[in-house]
């Protein structure tokens, strides 16, 4: 598996090391996770930030974000898959769901 | 580093398009077949006549339901047009079990039910591809649009890996194993991405507010009706009365719908409250009118008959969704246009169907090298078999349910899905008995004979066969029995082919022998 | 009109395969093209493409016309992808005989 070898971020041609296999399998399932769930989040907190935070009618806005999520979640998806290596996958997400989550709680008022 | 981003690409379309392709084939299928919606409906009552819609027909249906279903608190009625002749209704019944919703297909011209068999006509393959069958309608549609977006996942990734979409764009190299499954499956994705990527996309903002509910929950929370009225127009609920009061005529309502929309005609009527003082009447236009999907809509006073609302033009937003919603259901296309994307729809189809025996066929060659194949490599085979020859077989057992099923069976129309999904059934065991390559051909073979013998069952079973409906002019009837001989010539023909299939490619002698080992392994 | 948005469709894409050694090559059996002979089928060939979106526009206006022009792109190219493998010849007679065929079926008004 030398292409799943390769989108952990590590060099195509390494020997042979016990475990490898292992490590190979992990880093997939941290892969979907973080785009599976982590893009699901990012995009839901997109949806809701643009929701209440877009400047045009109530409505509009919800519609508008929510149609535009599914653009935003499978782009995190394909991120997930694309970033060098499982730390920057993660890290990537996190970074966005951070300023989200920010982005909303200004909106909200909740913070000054 | 740049080699490696279009390996994680190629890897990701390999699996989001593998995982779900079998659901997708059939998704893509069912929804081309349900283009023909009310066509299928048509071949599948042949007791019906060709009625004209007039501008009576709502006021026939409104009495018709104040017969059937008085104490309804709301009733839908879908009025006949070109395609569709009868009209079809559903009310709420406060009593009825389940969903608490009835519904019956009337005559157009009289009200009565129609007199026709029990069948789910077209609607079946409609309603397949957007909730399965058998399974909960939440949890099917769910899984439709889970997997649609595994279909968007593998669409943009699949651009992505496709590194000379240009250059490739005509290539098709024919009778070169992996390759020719390669080009074949380039082919019928690039020329068709607008199409495809339209379809998938649309799809997934048809059920978006459940897929993402989150922007409206937290804009609206626990007000979605606010939401329909503010984005769609749509008029506020009214509350019942309590006090009787007798339905305002229906007719004189649609002539002032036809003149406030310039010779715009109503397509469906939805009462509220009916025979209570509070009942309103709502027109809507039709829709195969506008390519915008979104309902522009009339309500008057169920009692008065004055107008009360007026939906009048969207905002851009829902403007937007209303055109998504309008591009997939395709119900604005003509007959031209509705071709157009009946072949797109057959694209995408072969589309995923090239896509997972390519993996089958690259799978299959590693295998010949090292020697036999992997459990995975022969389930994806089998399920290949299974899905793309098994389910036009399936569909043809569906129509040949509806004509031979005893005319009173009860529960008849779910019976056609029993029978559909039995067939579908015996297709999946199928190639348990017949490995391989004889297992795509027999199946095949058989889907190609069922077509092909259904104008003949027609012409068995009823009096709506070729000679007949081609002396009266019925077109739709005459097109129908083309199309099914049509489809089974394709089936045919894919038959023939897999037949006299030999793997072209001349493998290293001890390859070879390895692959002729493991096929006489695969063979029982 | 819209017989002339498939003419013109067909016609476009016809030259711009020609304007590809592989396609030539079925086509002609040569690989090699002329480079002005290139450049007028490439050119030529985006051309027709783009005009054959301004009969559907002007017939159907723009939000039909888009959608039936996608339509037409799809459906005329999928074809030529087959005509180029199996009968290369009658691929480009079509491309030939699509322009006179589009204008006649203008002037009757299809």
């Amino acid at each position: 598996m030398d292409v799943s070898r390769a989108i952990n971020g590590t060099a195509r041609r390494t020997r042979f090391r016990p475990g490898a296999e292992a490590r190979c399998r992990a880093g997939i399932a941290m892969r979907l996770l973080a785009g599976v769930g982590g893009g699901y989040a990012v995009a839901a907190l997109f949806t809701m930030a643009l929701s209440i935070g877009l400047p045009m009618p109530r409505a509009e806005a919800v519609l508008t974000a929510t149609m535009a999520s599914f653009a935003i979640y499978a782009a995190a998806i394909v991120w997930a898959f694309a970033a060098p290596g499982v730390l920057r996958a993660w890290a990537g997400m996190a970074a966005q769901a951070a300023l989200l989550l920010l982005a909303l709680f200004l909106l909200e008022g909740y913070l000054p | 580093m740049k080699d490696g981003f279009r390996q994680s690409m190629a890897w990701l379309h390999t699996w989001a398009g593998l995982l779900v392709g079998w659901v997708l084939f059939a998704v893509f299928l069912t929804g081309t077949a349900a283009y023909l919606r009310p066509e299928i409906s048509y071949w599948m009552r042949p007791e019906l006549a060709l009625s004209r819609p007039g501008p009576e027909n709502a006021a026939v249906a409104v009495a018709a339901m104040q017969a059937m279903a008085p104490d309804s608190p709301s009733w839908f009625i879908t009025l006949p047009n070109e395609r569709e002749t009868v009209t079809r209704v559903f009310w709420r019944d406060p009593k009825a079990q389940g969903r608490r919703f009835r519904d019956a297909v009337l005559d157009a011209d009289t009200g009565q039910p129609v007199a026709a068999r029990e069948t789910l006509g077209g609607d079946f393959f409609y309603v397949f591809h957007f909730q399965l069958h058998y399974v909960g309608v939440l949890w099917g549609r769910w899984i439709v649009s889970i997997c649609t977006m595994f279909m968007l996942v593998a669409i943009v990734s699949g651009i992505i890996t496709h590194r000379r979409i240009f250059a490739d764009f005509f290539t098709f190299r024919p009778g070169k194993g992996q390759r020719s499954w390669l080009d074949g499956h380039n082919v019928c994705s690039v020329l068709a991405l607008p199409y495809h990527l339209m379809i998938t996309y649309t799809g997934l903002v048809l059920f978006m507010l459940m897929v993402m509910p989150w922007g409206i929950d937290r804009a609206y929370p626990g007000q979605r009706a606010a939401f329909n009225t503010e984005a769609f127009g749509n008029a506020p609920p009214r509350q019942r009365a309590g006090t009787p009061a007798p339905l305002a005529a229906v007719t004189p309502l649609m002539e002032e719908a036809r003149q406030r929309w310039q010779g715009g005609r109503v397509g469906r009527v939805i009462v509220q409250n009916p025979g209570d003082a509070h009942a309103t009447i709502q027109l809507i236009r039709a829709e195969s009118e506008r390519l915008s999907y979104n309902q522009q809509s009339l309500t008057f006073d169920g009692t008065t008959g004055a107008l009360i609302h007026d939906s009048g033009d969207s905002g851009a937003a829902a403007e937007v969704r209303g055109v998504m919603y309008g591009l997939h259901i395709g119900r604005f296309a003509g007959p031209l246009l509705r071709g157009l994307f009946l072949l797109s729809g057959l694209a995408g189809t072969a589309m995923v169907a090239t896509g997972c025996i390519l993996w089958a066929t690259k799978q299959r060659q590693q295998a010949a090298r090292r020697g036999a194949a992997g459990f995975g490599t022969r389930l994806v085979e089998h399920l290949n078999i299974a899905a793309i020859a098994g389910l036009p077989l399936a569909m043809a057992a569906f129509f040949w349910a509806n004509r031979v099923l005893p005319q009173g069976l009860a529960q008849r129309g779910a019976w056609e899905a029993h029978v559909f999904f039995i067939a579908w059934g015996l297709c999946l065991l199928h190639p348990l008995l017949r490995r391989g390559r004889r297992a795509w051909v027999e199946q095949f073979a058989a889907g190609a004979l069922g077509f092909a013998l259904l104008p003949v069952l027609n012409a068995l079973f009823t009096t709506q066969h070729l000679p007949a409906t081609l002396a009266r002019g019925d077109w739709v009837r005459v097109w129908f029995d083309l199309g099914l001989l049509g489809c089974g010539a394709l089936l045919g023909l894919l038959a023939w082919k897999v037949a006299r299939h030999r793997p072209s490619a001349p493998l290293p002698r001890p390859a070879a022998v390895l692959a002729l080992r493991s096929l006489a392994e695969a063979a029982p | 009109m819209i017989g002339l948005g498939f003419a013109l469709a067909y016609a476009g894409f016809s030259a711009l395969c020609l304007a590809m050694e592989r396609h030539h090559e079925q086509v002609f059996r040569s690989r090699r093209i002329p480079p002005w002979r290139r450049l007028a089928l490439a050119g030529g060939g985006w051309l027709l493409l783009g005009a054959s979106a301004l009969p559907l526009l002007q017939a159907l206006g723009w939000g039909m016309g888009l959608v039936f022009w996608a339509g037409i792109l799809t459906v005329t190219a999928m074809p030529l992808a087959m005509l180029l493998t199996y009968a290369p010849r009658l691929a480009l007679a079509l491309a030939g005989l699509s322009l006179p065929a589009g204008l006649v079926l203008l002037l009757c008004g299809a």
